[in-house]
This record gives structure tokens, C-alpha cells and sequence, in this order.
């Protein structure tokens, strides 16, 4: 046993204060002048007794307690050996967080953070256990409570820095998890990171287990040259000799606080290295470089801009993923010379992303080979056959996208059960008030752009004429008119969607068409029926890669393979449904079958630019958020663990003495009012 | 005040404390001694001189100032006129001024208070025409003034000027003033007794072999009677000088009983003597103590 603070030993010096007032206190110096002894005389001289200790108990007791005070002033710790045989606080369930993010690889901080592992390790007793678990933006139990300090060692020596950010609170999460498991007495969490601010958002709901103790050891450490990164890449396509092209412009930062000059940047396009450009950045500053026009050689045209070696290697490269634009296919049924489906034609001509392809067909031309060219077919205010009607029905069903507009001229034969609504009798509102659109769906997709204050007023939109419409069964109301009736109905059949709207596309009934919310309307509208989603030019590790949407393209098989950056082929499900999360910087190919030409997919994968910013925080904020208290933050990262400090307050023996003294004070008390009374 | 002293018809009683603060002797025993007077209606003038007892033959060499001529010219015998001699009978005060007499626990010093009855005492007396005389004694005698008609001032100075000093005995100084009170008298001893009751009595008893009253009053203060402290103390004897430690609470038991024994014994002793013995405390009024005197003055007259 030793102690932090034996210079309150001293202090037993002071017990020896109520002895020797015992033992040595005489009567009152003053001395009574009395007319005559001669009876006290008489009398057996009795004032020796104060001289004697008579209550021997009382005195201990004191002592004691005083003893017992000052024992836990001095801060009384056990040394390791000694712990479980005389306090019997047992054995200890350690877990050892090792930040594995990228960040870590800056300068010497991955191998301080391996060292300060293997300190903890080596500090482990006979009895107690370890668990080993990296983290970066998820986390990854490498091995979960072992004594052997050999395996322990072998994954500390398995681990290394990978792409992702960092994220505390799930790393905290799980090994509060591994800490419930466990029986051991004494449960301790060590977290080895370099403790980056952007890691932590603060208070989020982790708490390890009551007892636990969150030891931090912050791994610091600069290296001696600058810190580049490419923050983000910016794609502007052009066409240039029927040919699309792209020029991309790289966003660049300098972390550290030298300025740099010359430093030389490159395009790869299409795995071959096509522009290197130099710039001069200040320290803490960006900048960036515009590269000259690449032709996109074809989907899934790679590209990647990169920066020489610096200090942190692992954001020096970003990945982006271009291919040529696709058109939506929209075929346009119109009875024509009316001119009335000008306005939805104009509105879809215009906008590139996505570019929609119109043609415009009469109900009777419409083929079938138009149908499975197309995605998306509108009926702008035609009467509708049974034959059309089941052609139009198996095309729905088939993932296609129909949206109708009910004009005065439309009608949907009864047999065929597609629309989401019944057309009614038309309802004349040119006289008195006109109709006005209301109760929108604002949670609505084809709505949602419209929800915020000045994003389109349909309030506006006057409607001289609509169709009553009876909705059909599982079809969701999307807006209705002042009076109630609805307006807007959409319905999903089968793989595809179809939207109703009550009234026509041309001025006949509504001034729709001229109002500023047409278009957007009429985008939004298309785009939700064909299911459209704009192709991300990159992911970020950590997020998550959906392989059924990834290869959805129409007319493709679906993926069995994932092949990633590293080389690693995953399998994926016979129905190409799989999800895997991004881990590794570089592209990810997804594969079909070998009747498939090469890839189906690739998508870009870079690493967390906010995990770039090294600046740190203050460990006790994790600390105190987990555990409830501050704690060490174990400046001295390797022996922290070890410090007399650290074991005095895992310990608290002063704590047990300090409650036995009061005890002992208490009982004091009590004792000596029963003597007096 | 103990409801004995509420009997008296119109007494006036004094504090003892508020009387020493006076200051002249003279002026204390006056207010005390008239107001004592006036409080009894009949005063009892004890001793008058012109009380007739007998007539007894002549006899050569009687004065013949006091032959009864009336008696003469009736019957032509001669017949001398007796007269109570008593009438102007001798009263002394012995006081013990004896060092353990200057004491005062939380008021008015022993010896002041003696001092006070014997003042009063005197002028009392002096008041009834009686002859005054007084003796202070410690382990001597220290001032001795003899009775006479005129020697009241005298005796009020002489106790004015009285001071303790000297450790006490009672036996010799006692022995010794026996001798002087030849004639008859009323003897008032007063003193605290710190001696064995048989010595006590010893000392007193040649005093009253020449026929004199004697009266003993036994001054205490209240803590003496007592014991009334609390914190354990060196205690130091003020006729010896010697210091004994004590523990008042462990031991006032056994003090108090064997004061109240002595203060038995002494008046057993005294009362087989034919002594009146009397304990004042110093809390009690004088008065009290002059009505004690006249009382017992009263018996002795009685007996007569």
C-alpha cells in the first residue's frame, strides 16, 4: 500500500492532543481562598481521579476515528497485486478503443496509438480481460474479452488506419455494451484517439454502465511537412461536337499553417492521367483548379484528381464517376391541332437534369413499341379505349409512369382498373367565383419543392372547369379544390405510378399553364413517375451502397458482385438486393453475370473532408458525458492507465475510510450521551 | 428570610449586604436598633435602676446614704435599701476576628457582619442604659474595651478599625478575658468555631464561671454551610496558607454532613453548658439576630 498524500500523516501527530489533555489536565490554576480545611481536610482527597483515563473506550473510539480521517486525507492507494486479495475489488473488464479513422495516419500518430494499446495490454493483471475495438465512423470488435495478452497484442498489431471519419459515439456505444456483458467487478473503458472535434456532436445519449471509468489517451503529434486535400470536385457538362463533355473543377485546402507553392494536381480520366496543373495555396487557406474540358468517354467514366505526397495521404485523392446524360423517354398522347398539349411539351423541353425526350403521339398511333421506349406516357385530355386502357395498364404495371389530365374531352373505359380515380361530370366555375387548388399534400414528392413560404403560390391557379373525381381504392388525394373535390389524385399500380389531375393542360379551364407553378409542377410530376434519381458523381465512406438501386437501370439484370477498391469480390444476393457500406477509398464496381459486359455500376468512394480538419477538443467532454464525471485525460497517454493517480481513484479507498470515520463519530456520539446521561 | 422572622410584629429586617455598604457603625446600629424599637411596642427596659428589691438591716460600714429614714421614723430601726444591682448590668461582646472571619463568598464578609451585630448589640444595649465593653481576640487578645456606661462610641470605633489577620484560637484568649469579666454580665461570643466542639466548649466554659450569660452566636456563610462550587479547584485555608485540590462535586456530600454534624454538636454542647448557641448565616437580617438576643435575654430573665 502507498500513499499520493502521506504528508497528512503529520496530522497523527495531532492525536496524541486528547491523550495527553487526558491524562494531563489538572484542576483551575485560580485557586478559592476558603476560611477553613479542617472538613475538606477530613474528607479522602479524590482529584487524582481526573488523571485517570476512565472512559478507555470513548478514547479509542476517537483515536479511531481521528486516525481513520486522516488515513484517507493521505489518499491511501493498493498496489495492483494487492488489490483483489485485500480490498476484493477483483478483476477488471477493459476495452480498448483504438481510433482506426484516417486521420490517424497523420505524421507518428498511428504508431503512438498502437504503443499506448499495447501499454494498456501489457498493464493488464492475471485476472482481468481486454477486448480490442476499432472505430471509425462504425465500429469493429476485433476481439471481444480475452485474458491472453498475446491475441490482444496480434489485433493491435492487425489494426491500422482505414478511410472513414471519426465517430465516438458508436465506438462508446459498443463497448458500453461489452462493459453490460461483463461480470468483472471493475469495468474500464480506454479511448486512444487524436480526439478530432469534428468526431464528437456532443451530449448523444452515451452513458456507460454505472461504475465504468473512461480512461482518454489523446495521441498527438505534427508532422514536419504540409497537410493538402481535395475537398470537393465540381462537374460542369458541356456539349461540343455532338460530344459531352466535362470540366471539373478541384476545390483545395491546405490544413497546416505553411503556405505551399507549385505544388502540382493531376486529372486522371478514364484511368489515365490527362492535365497536371501546379498551384500556390496559403496555410489555412483554398483554392482551386479548373481543368480543361474532358470528353466523357462512355458510363462510368472514372476520373480522379490527386495531389503529390503530404502529411495525410488519404485526402489527397478524390473520385468522381461521370457518365454521358441520359434522356427520359415522355411520349405525349394529344389529339394534336388544338395545340393543347403545347404547354406540357414546352414545360418538359425544358432542363437538363433529367432531360426529358418528348414525342407526341394520337391516341390510335400510340404503339407498343412506343411504350417500351418510353417511361413516362401523358394523356393530355383524350378519350381512352378498353384496348389503350389494358395496353396502358400492363405498362403501368410494368414500372411505367402514366399522368392524365381530365379535360373536358377525356374518358377511361370502366373495364380497366388503372386510374386512381373515377372521371366524373365536368363542373362549370367560369361564372361567380372561379375553383382555386387547395389542401396540398405538401409531404408529398410532386408537392414538397412548394412547402416553404414564396416557393409557388397554388392559391393562385384559377380553374374554370374540372372533372368530379370519385378516388379509387388505396389512391392518395395530393390536393382538392376550395369546394372540396379532389384535384390532384395519385395511385401506384404494380411497379408504376399514376397521377390524375382534374382539370385539362391548356387554358380551356384553368390558367394553370401560364401560372409560375406549371413547370415546376409538370417536372416534379414526371420525375416522380419515372422513379428518377440523379446520378451521384461520388459517395463518402461510410455511407451505405444500395446494389438494387445502384444498377437500376432499365433493361439491366441485376448485380452478383461487388468488386472493391481493394480487390475485394462480394457476392450479392440472387435478387441484386445488398447493402454494403462504403469502407475503402477508390470505386466500387458492381458486376452482373458473365453474359453482362463489364460493369454495371461504379460508384465513387472518397474519404470525409471534415475528417481532413485535425484541430482537436478537449477529452473530458467525452469523458464527462459518458461517465457523468471528469477524469483523467491521461496526459501521459502510456502510462496512464498505471498512474498512482489514476489507480487511487479507480480504487477510492479513501472514500470507505472517510464513511468508516464518520461511522466511528457517529457511534462516538451516541456513546458518550449514554455515559453522561 | 425564614418565616420565623415573619413573626415579629413590625420588625423591619435589614440586608446585611445594603447595611455594610453604609459604612459607619454608628448609623447602621441606629437604623437597625430603632427600627427595631419602635417595631416593639412595649420595649422592655431591662435593668432599670430604680426597681426596689428588699430592705436588710444595717450593718457598720453600709453607706449611710442608702438608709431608709422613712423605715427609721416608723419603726426607729435602720434599714438599708437593696436595689436589683442588675439593672445596670455589664454587656460585652467577644469577637472573633481570627483571619477564616474575612470572608465573603458572594456577600457581605463574616466579620463585617459580625461587626455590624455587635454594633447594634451595643447600641442597643447602650440604649437600655447598660454598661458596654468588648474583647477582639484571634489567637490573643487583640483589643479589649471595658464595660462602662459611656464606652459606647469607643466600642463602635474599636470595632470600626477591626481587622483580621491572624490565625484563631479560642481556648487561650478565652482563658484569659475570664479573668477580666469578674462582675456578672451578658458575655456575646461570636465567632465561626473552626475548632472541635469539645475544645469549643472548653474555651467558653471558664467564661461562665463567674455566673455570666453567655451567648454564642456561630457566623457561616453560605458556602461554608453549603459547599456551592462547581469547578475543581485548589483550595486554599486562609488561617494556614496550605492548598488542597478539590473536586467540589465528588466531595460536597461529605462536607455538607460534617458541617451539619459539628453545627449539631456544638449545640448539644453548648446547650448542656447552658449556653445559648445560635447559627447565623451572613444572608440573614440583622434584625433577626437582635431579636434572637432579646429572646434569650427574655429566658434569662425569666429564670430569675
Amino acid at each position: 500500500m502507498s500513499f499520493l498524500a502521506p504528508l497528512f500523516f503529520v496530522a497523527l501527530a495531532g492525536l496524541a492532543i486528547p491523550v495527553l489533555l487526558h491524562l494531563t489536565q489538572k484542576e483551575k490554576k485560580e485557586v478559592v481562598l476558603f476560611p477553613s480545611l479542617m472538613f475538606v481536610r477530613k474528607i479522602p482527597y479524590q482529584a487524582s481521579r481526573r488523571r485517570r483515563i476512565q472512559h478507555w473506550f470513548l478514547l479509542l473510539l476517537r483515536l479511531a476515528a481521528l486516525a481513520l480521517i486522516i488515513l484517507a486525507f493521505a489518499r491511501p492507494l493498493l498496489d495492483r497485486a494487492d488489490v483483489p486479495a485485500s480490498l476484493g475489488q477483483g478483476a477488471r473488464e477493459v476495452v480498448v478503443l483504438i481510433d482506426t479513422s484516417y486521420s490517424m495516419g497523420y505524421g507518428p500518430r498511428w504508431s503512438a496509438a498502437v504503443d499506448a494499446a499495447r501499454n494498456v495490454v501489457s498493464g493488464l493483471g492475471a485476472s482481468d480481460r481486454a477486448s480490442i475495438v476499432t472505430f471509425g465512423s462504425g465500429t469493429e470488435i476485433l476481439l471481444r474479452s480475452t485474458a491472453e495478452h498475446s491475441a490482444l497484442n496480434g489485433a493491435i498489431a492487425a489494426a491500422k488506419p482505414g478511410a472513414s471519419a471519426t465517430r465516438y459515439s458508436p465506438a462508446l456505444k459498443v463497448a458500453g455494451s461489452i462493459l453490460a456483458e461483463s461480470q468483472l467487478p471493475r469495468r474500464e473503458v480506454v479511448l486512444i484517439s487524436d480526439f478530432q472535434r469534428s468526431g464528437w456532436r456532443g451530449q448523444e445519449g452515451t452513458s456507460l454502465p454505472a461504475g465504468a471509468t473512461l480512461s482518454a489517451v489523446p495521441i498527438q503529434g505534427a508532422a514536419n511537412r504540409p497537410n493538402l486535400s481535395v475537398t470537393a470536385v465540381s462537374l460542369q457538362r458541356s456539349r461540343f461536337a455532338n460530344q459531352e463533355r466535362v470540366t471539373v473543377t478541384a476545390g483545395i485546402t491546405n490544413r497546416s499553417e505553411t503556405a505551399v507553392t507549385n505544388q502540382p494536381v493531376t486529372l486522371e480520366a478514364g484511368g489515365l492521367q490527362v492535365a497536371t496543373k501546379t498551384f500556390n495555396v496559403e496555410g489555412g487557406a483554398s483554392t482551386s483548379v479548373s481543368f480543361d474540358p474532358v470528353t466523357i468517354g462512355g458510363r462510368n467514366y472514372k476520373g480522379t484528381v490527386r495531389l503529390g505526397e503530404d502529411a495525410l495521404v488519404a485526402d489527397n485523392a478524390f473520385n468522381f464517376v461521370v457518365s454521358p446524360s441520359e434522356p427520359v423517354h415522355v411520349v405525349l398522347v394529344d389529339r394534336g391541332g388544338g395545340g393543347s398539349g403545347l404547354y406540357v411539351a414546352q414545360a418538359l423541353a425544358i432542363g437538363d437534369s433529367p432531360k426529358f425526350d418528348t414525342v407526341t403521339r394520337q391516341p390510335e398511333n400510340l404503339t407498343d413499341e412506343d411504350l417500351r421506349k418510353t417511361s413516362l406516357v401523358v394523356l393530355n385530355d383524350v378519350p381512352v379505349g378498353s384496348p389503350l386502357g389494358r395496353r396502358l395498364l400492363k405498362f403501368v404495371e410494368g414500372g411505367g409512369g402514366l399522368f392524365v389530365s381530365a379535360g373536358s374531352r377525356a374518358s377511361w373505359p370502366r373495364d380497366v382498373d388503372l386510374l386512381p380515380a373515377t372521371i366524373g361530370n365536368p363542373v362549370d366555375r367560369s361564372r361567380g367565383e372561379t375553383a382555386r387548388v387547395g389542401g396540398i399534400e405538401f409531404a408529398h414528392p410532386v408537392f414538397e419543392a412548394f412547402r416553404a413560404p414564396r416557393s409557388g403560390d397554388f392559391a393562385s391557379v384559377r380553374v374554370y372547369g374540372y372533372r368530379n373525381l370519385g378516388p379509387a381504392t388505396g389512391a392518395q388525394v395530393l390536393a382538392r379544390f376550395d369546394a372540396g373535390a379532389p384535384a390532384v389524385v395519385e395511385r401506384r399500380v404494380g411497379a408504376g405510378r399514376v397521377l390524375l389531375w382534374a382539370s385539362s393542360f391548356d387554358q380551356s379551364w384553368t390558367d394553370l399553364p401560364i401560372r409560375s407553378v406549371f413547370l415546376p409542377f409538370v417536372h416534379r410530376a414526371a420525375t416522380h413517375l419515372v422513379a428518377y434519381v440523379p446520378s451521384q458523381p461520388w459517395a463518402t465512406v461510410g455511407q451505405i451502397l444500395d446494389t438494387s438501386r445502384a444498377g437500376a437501370h432499365k433493361g439491366q439484370s441485376v448485380p452478383t458482385l461487388v468488386l472493391t477498391p481493394s480487390g475485394t469480390r462480394l457476392p450479392v444476393s440472387g435478387d441484386g438486393t445488398e447493402v454494403i457500406e462504403l469502407a475503402e477509398q477508390g470505386f466500387y464496381e458492381l458486376r452482373g453475370d458473365s453474359n453482362s459486359a463489364g460493369e454495371m455500376a461504379v460508384v465513387a468512394s472518397n474519404v470525409d473532408p471534415a475528417e481532413a480538419d485535425l484541430t482537436a477538443m478537449d477529452p473530458q467532454d467525452i469523458v464527462a458525458a459518458s461517465t457523468g464525471e471528469s477524469q483523467s485525460d491521461g496526459a501521459q497517454p502510456a502510462a496512464a492507465p498505471q498512474t498512482p493517480e489514476t489507480r487511487e481513484r479507480s480504487q477510492r479507498l479513501w472514500w470507505y475510510l472517510l464513511c468508516l470515520g464518520a461511522a466511528l463519530l457517529a457511534a462516538e456520539t451516541v456513546v458518550s450521551n449514554r455515559l453522561k446521561a | 428570610m425564614s418565616t420565623e422572622t415573619h413573626e415579629i410584629p413590625g420588625a423591619r429586617f435589614m440586608d446585611p449586604k445594603v447595611l455594610a455598604r453604609i459604612g459607619n457603625l454608628e448609623l447602621v446600629s441606629k437604623a437597625v436598633v430603632d427600627g427595631f424599637i419602635n417595631g416593639l411596642h412595649k420595649a422592655p427596659y431591662f435593668g432599670a435602676s430604680v426597681d426596689f428589691a428588699e430592705h436588710r438591716g444595717y450593718v457598720p460600714g453600709d453607706d449611710i446614704r442608702r438608709m431608709d429614714w422613712r423605715v427609721w421614723a416608723r419603726t426607729d430601726r435602720y434599714y438599708i435599701k437593696e436595689y436589683e444591682a442588675e439593672s445596670n448590668m455589664n454587656f460585652n461582646v467577644l469577637l472573633d476576628v481570627s483571619k477564616s472571619m474575612d470572608y465573603g463568598g458572594k456577600g457581605i464578609k463574616k466579620i463585617d457582619y459580625a461587626r455590624i451585630i455587635a454594633a447594634c448589640l451595643t447600641s442597643l444595649v447602650s440604649h437600655q442604659r447598660d454598661r458596654v465593653g468588648m474583647a477582639a481576640f484571634d489567637s490573643d487578645i487583640v483589643e479589649y474595651v471595658p464595660p462602662s456606661a459611656k464606652h459606647m462610641e469607643t466600642v463602635l470605633h474599636v470595632l470600626d478599625r477591626l481587622k483580621p489577620g491572624r490565625p484563631g484560637s479560642l481556648k487561650e484568649p478565652l482563658h484569659k478575658l475570664a479573668e477580666h469579666y469578674g462582675r456578672r454580665g451578658i458575655l456575646v461570643l461570636i465567632s465561626d468555631f473552626y475548632e472541635d466542639p469539645e475544645t469549643v466548649v472548653e474555651a467558653v466554659k471558664p467564661l461562665r464561671f463567674r455566673g455570666n450569660d453567655i451567648m454564642v452566636f456561630h457566623i457561616l456563610d453560605q458556602d461554608e454551610i453549603e459547599f456551592g462550587f462547581s469547578d475543581a479547584s485548589p483550595f486554599e485555608d486562609l488561617e494556614t496558607g496550605e492548598q488542597v485540590p478539590v473536586v467540589p462535586d465528588s466531595l460536597r456530600k461529605e462536607y455538607r454532613a460534617m458541617v451539619q454534624a459539628h453545627i449539631e454538636a456544638l449545640t448539644q454542647s453548648f446547650s448542656k453548658v447552658g449556653v445559648d448557641y445560635a447559627l447565623f448565616d451572613t444572608s440573614q437580617p440583622l434584625d433577626f439576630v437582635l431579636f434572637k438576643y432579646l429572646a434569650a435575654r427574655s429566658r434569662r430573665l425569666k429564670r430569675r
